[in-house]
């Protein structure tokens, strides 16, 4: 009896050496690997006893500020929700996303670049207090952008054209991140998708408002000239197929202004042609397409627009045959875009064709009061020479002046602008908005887009726009 | 040195063992003095000195150092309840007062564990009865059915089964081992005892199954089926009670998987808990993150990172089931290794007091009790390493609970009075032998 004591003791005893190996496996060995999982949230959970930098609107307001609540700190948002779906939310249970996620290390203060005074206390183990971020959002502008989409699904860009700032970037449906972590199952599983941010990482077919960048390919390349007549039979016969104008409509004899006034799709179809792929596609590049618009956000939230398959973005030199350069030339034929990306092409527009690089942080302020950082506009692309900027420019305004866009024009404010209508194949339409005032001298781009609804661009998105331009030109300074 | 001063000298060393944790924890949190502090050190402190000085007077013979492991276990626990849920920690204090005042009425009445022999079928069907009456009468709580909800309190009957079928397995088992061990006919050339005597583990494998299928715990019903078999093989020396007993299982437990939600639940989310992250996998992997964020040295008591700024615990559960997951951050692998070895040892003392016993009752009993000790350690240690399946049992002395401090120190009790008796009849004086044959 007392060997089987014995042997029920021995496998007692290396069932306990069991524990202990694997314990040592996870407690030494795999420690880092399961500190470095993104299920792994107690490391934002331990960040939450520094006093987190405060997030400031341009205006100086705050935006998301910083709460002690026994020992820890939270995120409050005095000015309720303040473009929640790109600043993000900080929470315990779900992540960071956004800005909040983006720029964590400046805002917890364990940024290498925070100064001396950061270096000190992390060598004397005082706890690193964070550093407060001015963005470039005005609050005024980004607020009535946010109440132009209230109960709609869409999203508002509004840009600097002369910097690149950007000074509103609204989405709907929206959520509050105060009420994060009691709504996340609602939200997480709303087809609407309110986390989405719509306008770095929304995809839709631009539709006519993307005939300024056609526009900007015909005249850079000398195809076209505004004047260029045109005879619009309804109807664009090409390659086996045909392009066709909104509702049917049938213009006669048109001017090249006159096409994008009225957006006319025979004639850009022929404009597509007379350029074909190659410089079409080029244009689309120096605009931006086909690259990720450096704005400084988490991986996998802003996105590249262009022609996508089923499998995503194609290559620019993907073939395409006449039909496909003719759609493509009006917007369609699988190209997708931002609405962040259509902001820049207005915005390439408004700058006399150079496209500034886009940016948010207008600056980082360190604990200590030191400016660590600053924003420096910086161009990215030149999209079309400065003759082709001013002659787009003036069509523009026609087309708010006496086209699609009129419900764009304001008392004494001169607006240049593009409609898009891309009708979706269950009916509804996306409705799209580009353009940028006032027109001599551009303070403001901007892009609209609704989506799910039954009016075209120039009846949904324009008075948007308008309402937001007005309200932004209306502030004592922008970025 | 006597036993007695041994065991005095580790209780002082476990007392000083704890007060510094609980100084650590009190100087983590400093700002918050309350009388849960104070009476924390007093009632612990006294408890263990007066179950020290009963066992002087009474069981002098008896082993010395599973009382100073009971008292460190416990310190470690009522630390770490503390340190989670200072609230809690009262209650706990007062559930060991009531735990070592059973203690003390298992060895008064008791008073030589032999005459638990006779009342072996009573014990047997106590043993039963709690666990039918936690099927019937049970609430189901996190899933699984092992409480009753009496008289405002909570009830872990199990806890107490698992002695009284300890007790009842012992003694029938020790009266018929010879038969079960006799091999009366061969199958494929395996010697296999009387037909009739695979009866008892047929019972048992029932009711492992019945509570596998009614409790919904995989983690009780594998203690209860191991207790069995590991008798069994220890009464018999037979291997085949094991191999057969371990196939049964084996079988019960794939019925369960298939049949009952709960269980087939624990199953999956053991095999891959990542995909069910924030779902029925949150429990265990904040466990392992827990776990592993306490590094090789740990954070110290009082300083590791287990509460949300709302107080709540980051498992949940912290204080009962995960309180491993608690220890092993703050302490850190050396520390909850150590706590693993405290285990270890209070297994290794059960043992060799089995092993030291004159009489094959006596060797059961030690024995049986010292398995059941380490084996439901070692299920929820490798249910919240991620081990085994993950099920809702206690920590002996370490988890918030009273049901499982009471029945875990009467456990400790019957095995001082089994090496008490033990040490009396291998080396004892005369007096003592008498006063050992008048209790009989």
């Amino acid at each position: 009896m007392n060997k089987a004591i014995s042997r029920i003791f021995i496998v007692g005893v290396i069932l306990f050496v069991a524990l202990i190996l694997n314990l040592t496996w996870i407690m030494a060995g795999r420690a880092q690997w399961f500190a470095d999982r993104p299920e792994n949230k107690r490391g934002i959970a331990k960040e939450m006893k520094i006093k987190r930098g405060d997030i400031l609107g341009y205006d100086g307001s705050t935006i998301a500020g910083s709460l002690r609540r026994s020992g820890y700190y939270y995120r409050e948002y005095p000015q309720g929700t303040v473009a929640p779906q790109l600043v993000g939310y900080d929470s315990v249970r779900y992540g960071r996303s956004g800005i909040e996620d983006e720029l964590n290390d400046e805002l917890t203060g364990q940024s290498t670049d925070l100064g001396v005074q950061s270096w000190i206390d992390r060598i004397l183990g005082r706890k690193p207090k964070g550093a407060s971020v001015q963005l470039t959002l005005v609050p005024a502008v980004q607020k009535e952008a946010q109440k132009a989409l209230s109960g709609l699904k869409g999203a508002i860009v509004v840009l600097d054209p002369k910097t690149g700032a950007l000074i509103a970037s609204a989405s709907a449906p929206t959520y509050d991140p105060a009420n994060l972590e009691d709504d996340w199952a609602r939200l997480s599983n709303d087809p609407g998708a309110p986390l989405l941010n719509r306008p770095t990482q929304g995809l839709y077919p631009p539709g006519s408002a993307f005939k300024v960048v056609t526009a900007t390919s015909g005249l850079d390349n000398g195809k076209v000239t505004p004047d260029t007549e045109f005879i619009d039979t309804g109807t664009y016969v090409v390659f086996g197929g045909k392009v066709t104008n909104y509702g049917g409509a049938v213009f006669g004899p048109n001017d090249f202004t006159t096409a994008l006034t009225y957006s006319i799709n025979t004639t850009f179809g022929k404009v597509g042609n007379l350029l074909g792929r190659k410089r079409l596609i080029s244009s689309m590049q120096r605009f931006g397409f086909y690259q990720t618009p450096p704005l400084p956000l988490p991986r996998g939230t802003v996105v590249p627009s262009g022609r996508y398959s089923k499998n995503g973005l194609l290559s620019p030199d993907a073939f395409m045959d006449p039909l496909a350069v003719a759609w493509a030339a009006v917007g369609q034929e699988q190209i997708l875009s931002t609405p962040l990306q259509m902001a820049l092409v207005a915005a390439g527009v408004a700058n006399g064709g150079r496209v500034m690089k886009p940016y948010y942080t207008q600056q980082v302020v360190a604990a200590s009061g030191a400016v660590v950082q600053k924003a420096q506009p910086a161009q990215w692309l030149v999209a079309m020479k400065p003759a082709t900027a001013s002659e787009l420019n003036i069509m523009m305004q026609r087309v708010v002046n006496a086209g699609t866009g009129t419900a764009a024009a304001l008392e004494g404010i001169q607006v240049a602008g593009k409609t898009g209508t891309a009708e979706r194949g269950d009916g509804s339409n996306l409705a799209w908005f580009i353009a940028f005032a006032p027109a001599e001298d551009p303070q403001v781009a901007i892009a609209v887009i609704i989506e799910d609804t039954q009016s075209t661009g120039g009846e949904a998105a324009a008075p948007l726009a308008a309402a937001v331009i007005k309200t932004a030109l209306a502030q004592p300074s922008l970025p | 040195m006597s036993r007695r001063s041994i065991e005095l000298l580790f209780l002082v060393i476990a007392g000083a063992v704890s007060t510094m944790a609980y100084v650590s924890v009190y100087a983590g949190r400093f700002r918050e003095i309350n009388r849960v502090s104070i009476i924390y050190g007093l009632v612990f402190v006294s408890i263990f000195f007066l179950l020290h000085l009963l066992v002087r007077f009474v069981l002098p013979q008896a082993d010395p150092f599973l009382l100073p492991i009971t008292a460190l276990l416990a310190a470690i626990g009522l630390t770490e309840i503390f340190r989670i849920r200072p609230a809690l920690a009262l209650t706990q204090g007062q559930w060991l007062l009531v735990g070592a005042g059973l203690f003390v009425l298992t060895v008064f009445i008791v008073r030589d564990h032999m005459k638990l022999d006779h009342y072996r079928y009573i014990m047997g069907a106590i043993g039963l009865g709690l666990l039918v009456a936690t099927i019937v009468l049970g609430t189901t709580v996190n899933g699984a059915k092992l409480w009753i909800h009496a008289f405002g309190f909570s009830i872990q009957p199990s806890e107490f089964a698992k002695l009284a079928i300890v007790i009842f397995l012992a003694g029938y088992l020790n009266d018929k081992k010879a038969l079960l061990s006799v091999p009366t006919h061969h199958v494929l050339g395996i010697p296999l005892p009387a037909a009739k005597y695979f009866g008892p583990l047929l019972i048992m494998w029932v009711l492992s199954l019945a509570m596998l299928i009614f409790m919904k715990d995989f983690g009780m019903a594998l203690l209860f089926m191991s207790i069995f078999v590991a008798l069994m093989y220890m009464a018999t020396t037979r291997i085949v009670y094991v191999v057969l007993g371990g196939g049964l299982f084996a079988a019960a437990a794939a019925i369960a998987v298939a049949v009952v939600p709960h269980v087939q639940d624990r199953f999956t989310t053991w095999l891959d808990p990542w995909p069910y992250a924030s779902t029925s996998g949150y429990q265990l992997l904040q466990s392992l993150f827990t776990i592993a964020d306490g590094g090789v040295l740990g954070a110290g008591f009082g300083r590791g990172f287990l509460l949300y700024a709302n107080r709540q615990p980051v498992v949940p559960d912290l204080q009962t089931d995960f309180i491993f997951a608690a220890i092993a951050n703050e302490t850190g692998l050396l520390g909850a290794a150590g706590v693993i070895l405290l285990y270890v040892l209070f297994m290794w003392r059960g043992f060799r007091i089995a092993v030291w016993a004159p009489d094959g009752f006596s060797k059961l009993l030690a024995a049986g009790l010292a398995f059941a000790f380490g084996l439901q350690t070692f299920i929820i240690i490798g249910g919240v390493t991620r081990l085994i399946p993950l099920t809702g049992i206690t920590l002996p002395f370490v988890s918030y609970g009273g049901s499982s401090i009471t029945a875990n120190l009467m456990l400790v009790a019957l095995l001082l009075m089994v090496s008490h008796r033990t040490n009396v009849v291998r080396e004892g004086s005369d007096l003592e032998r008498r006063r050992l044959a008048e209790r009989g």
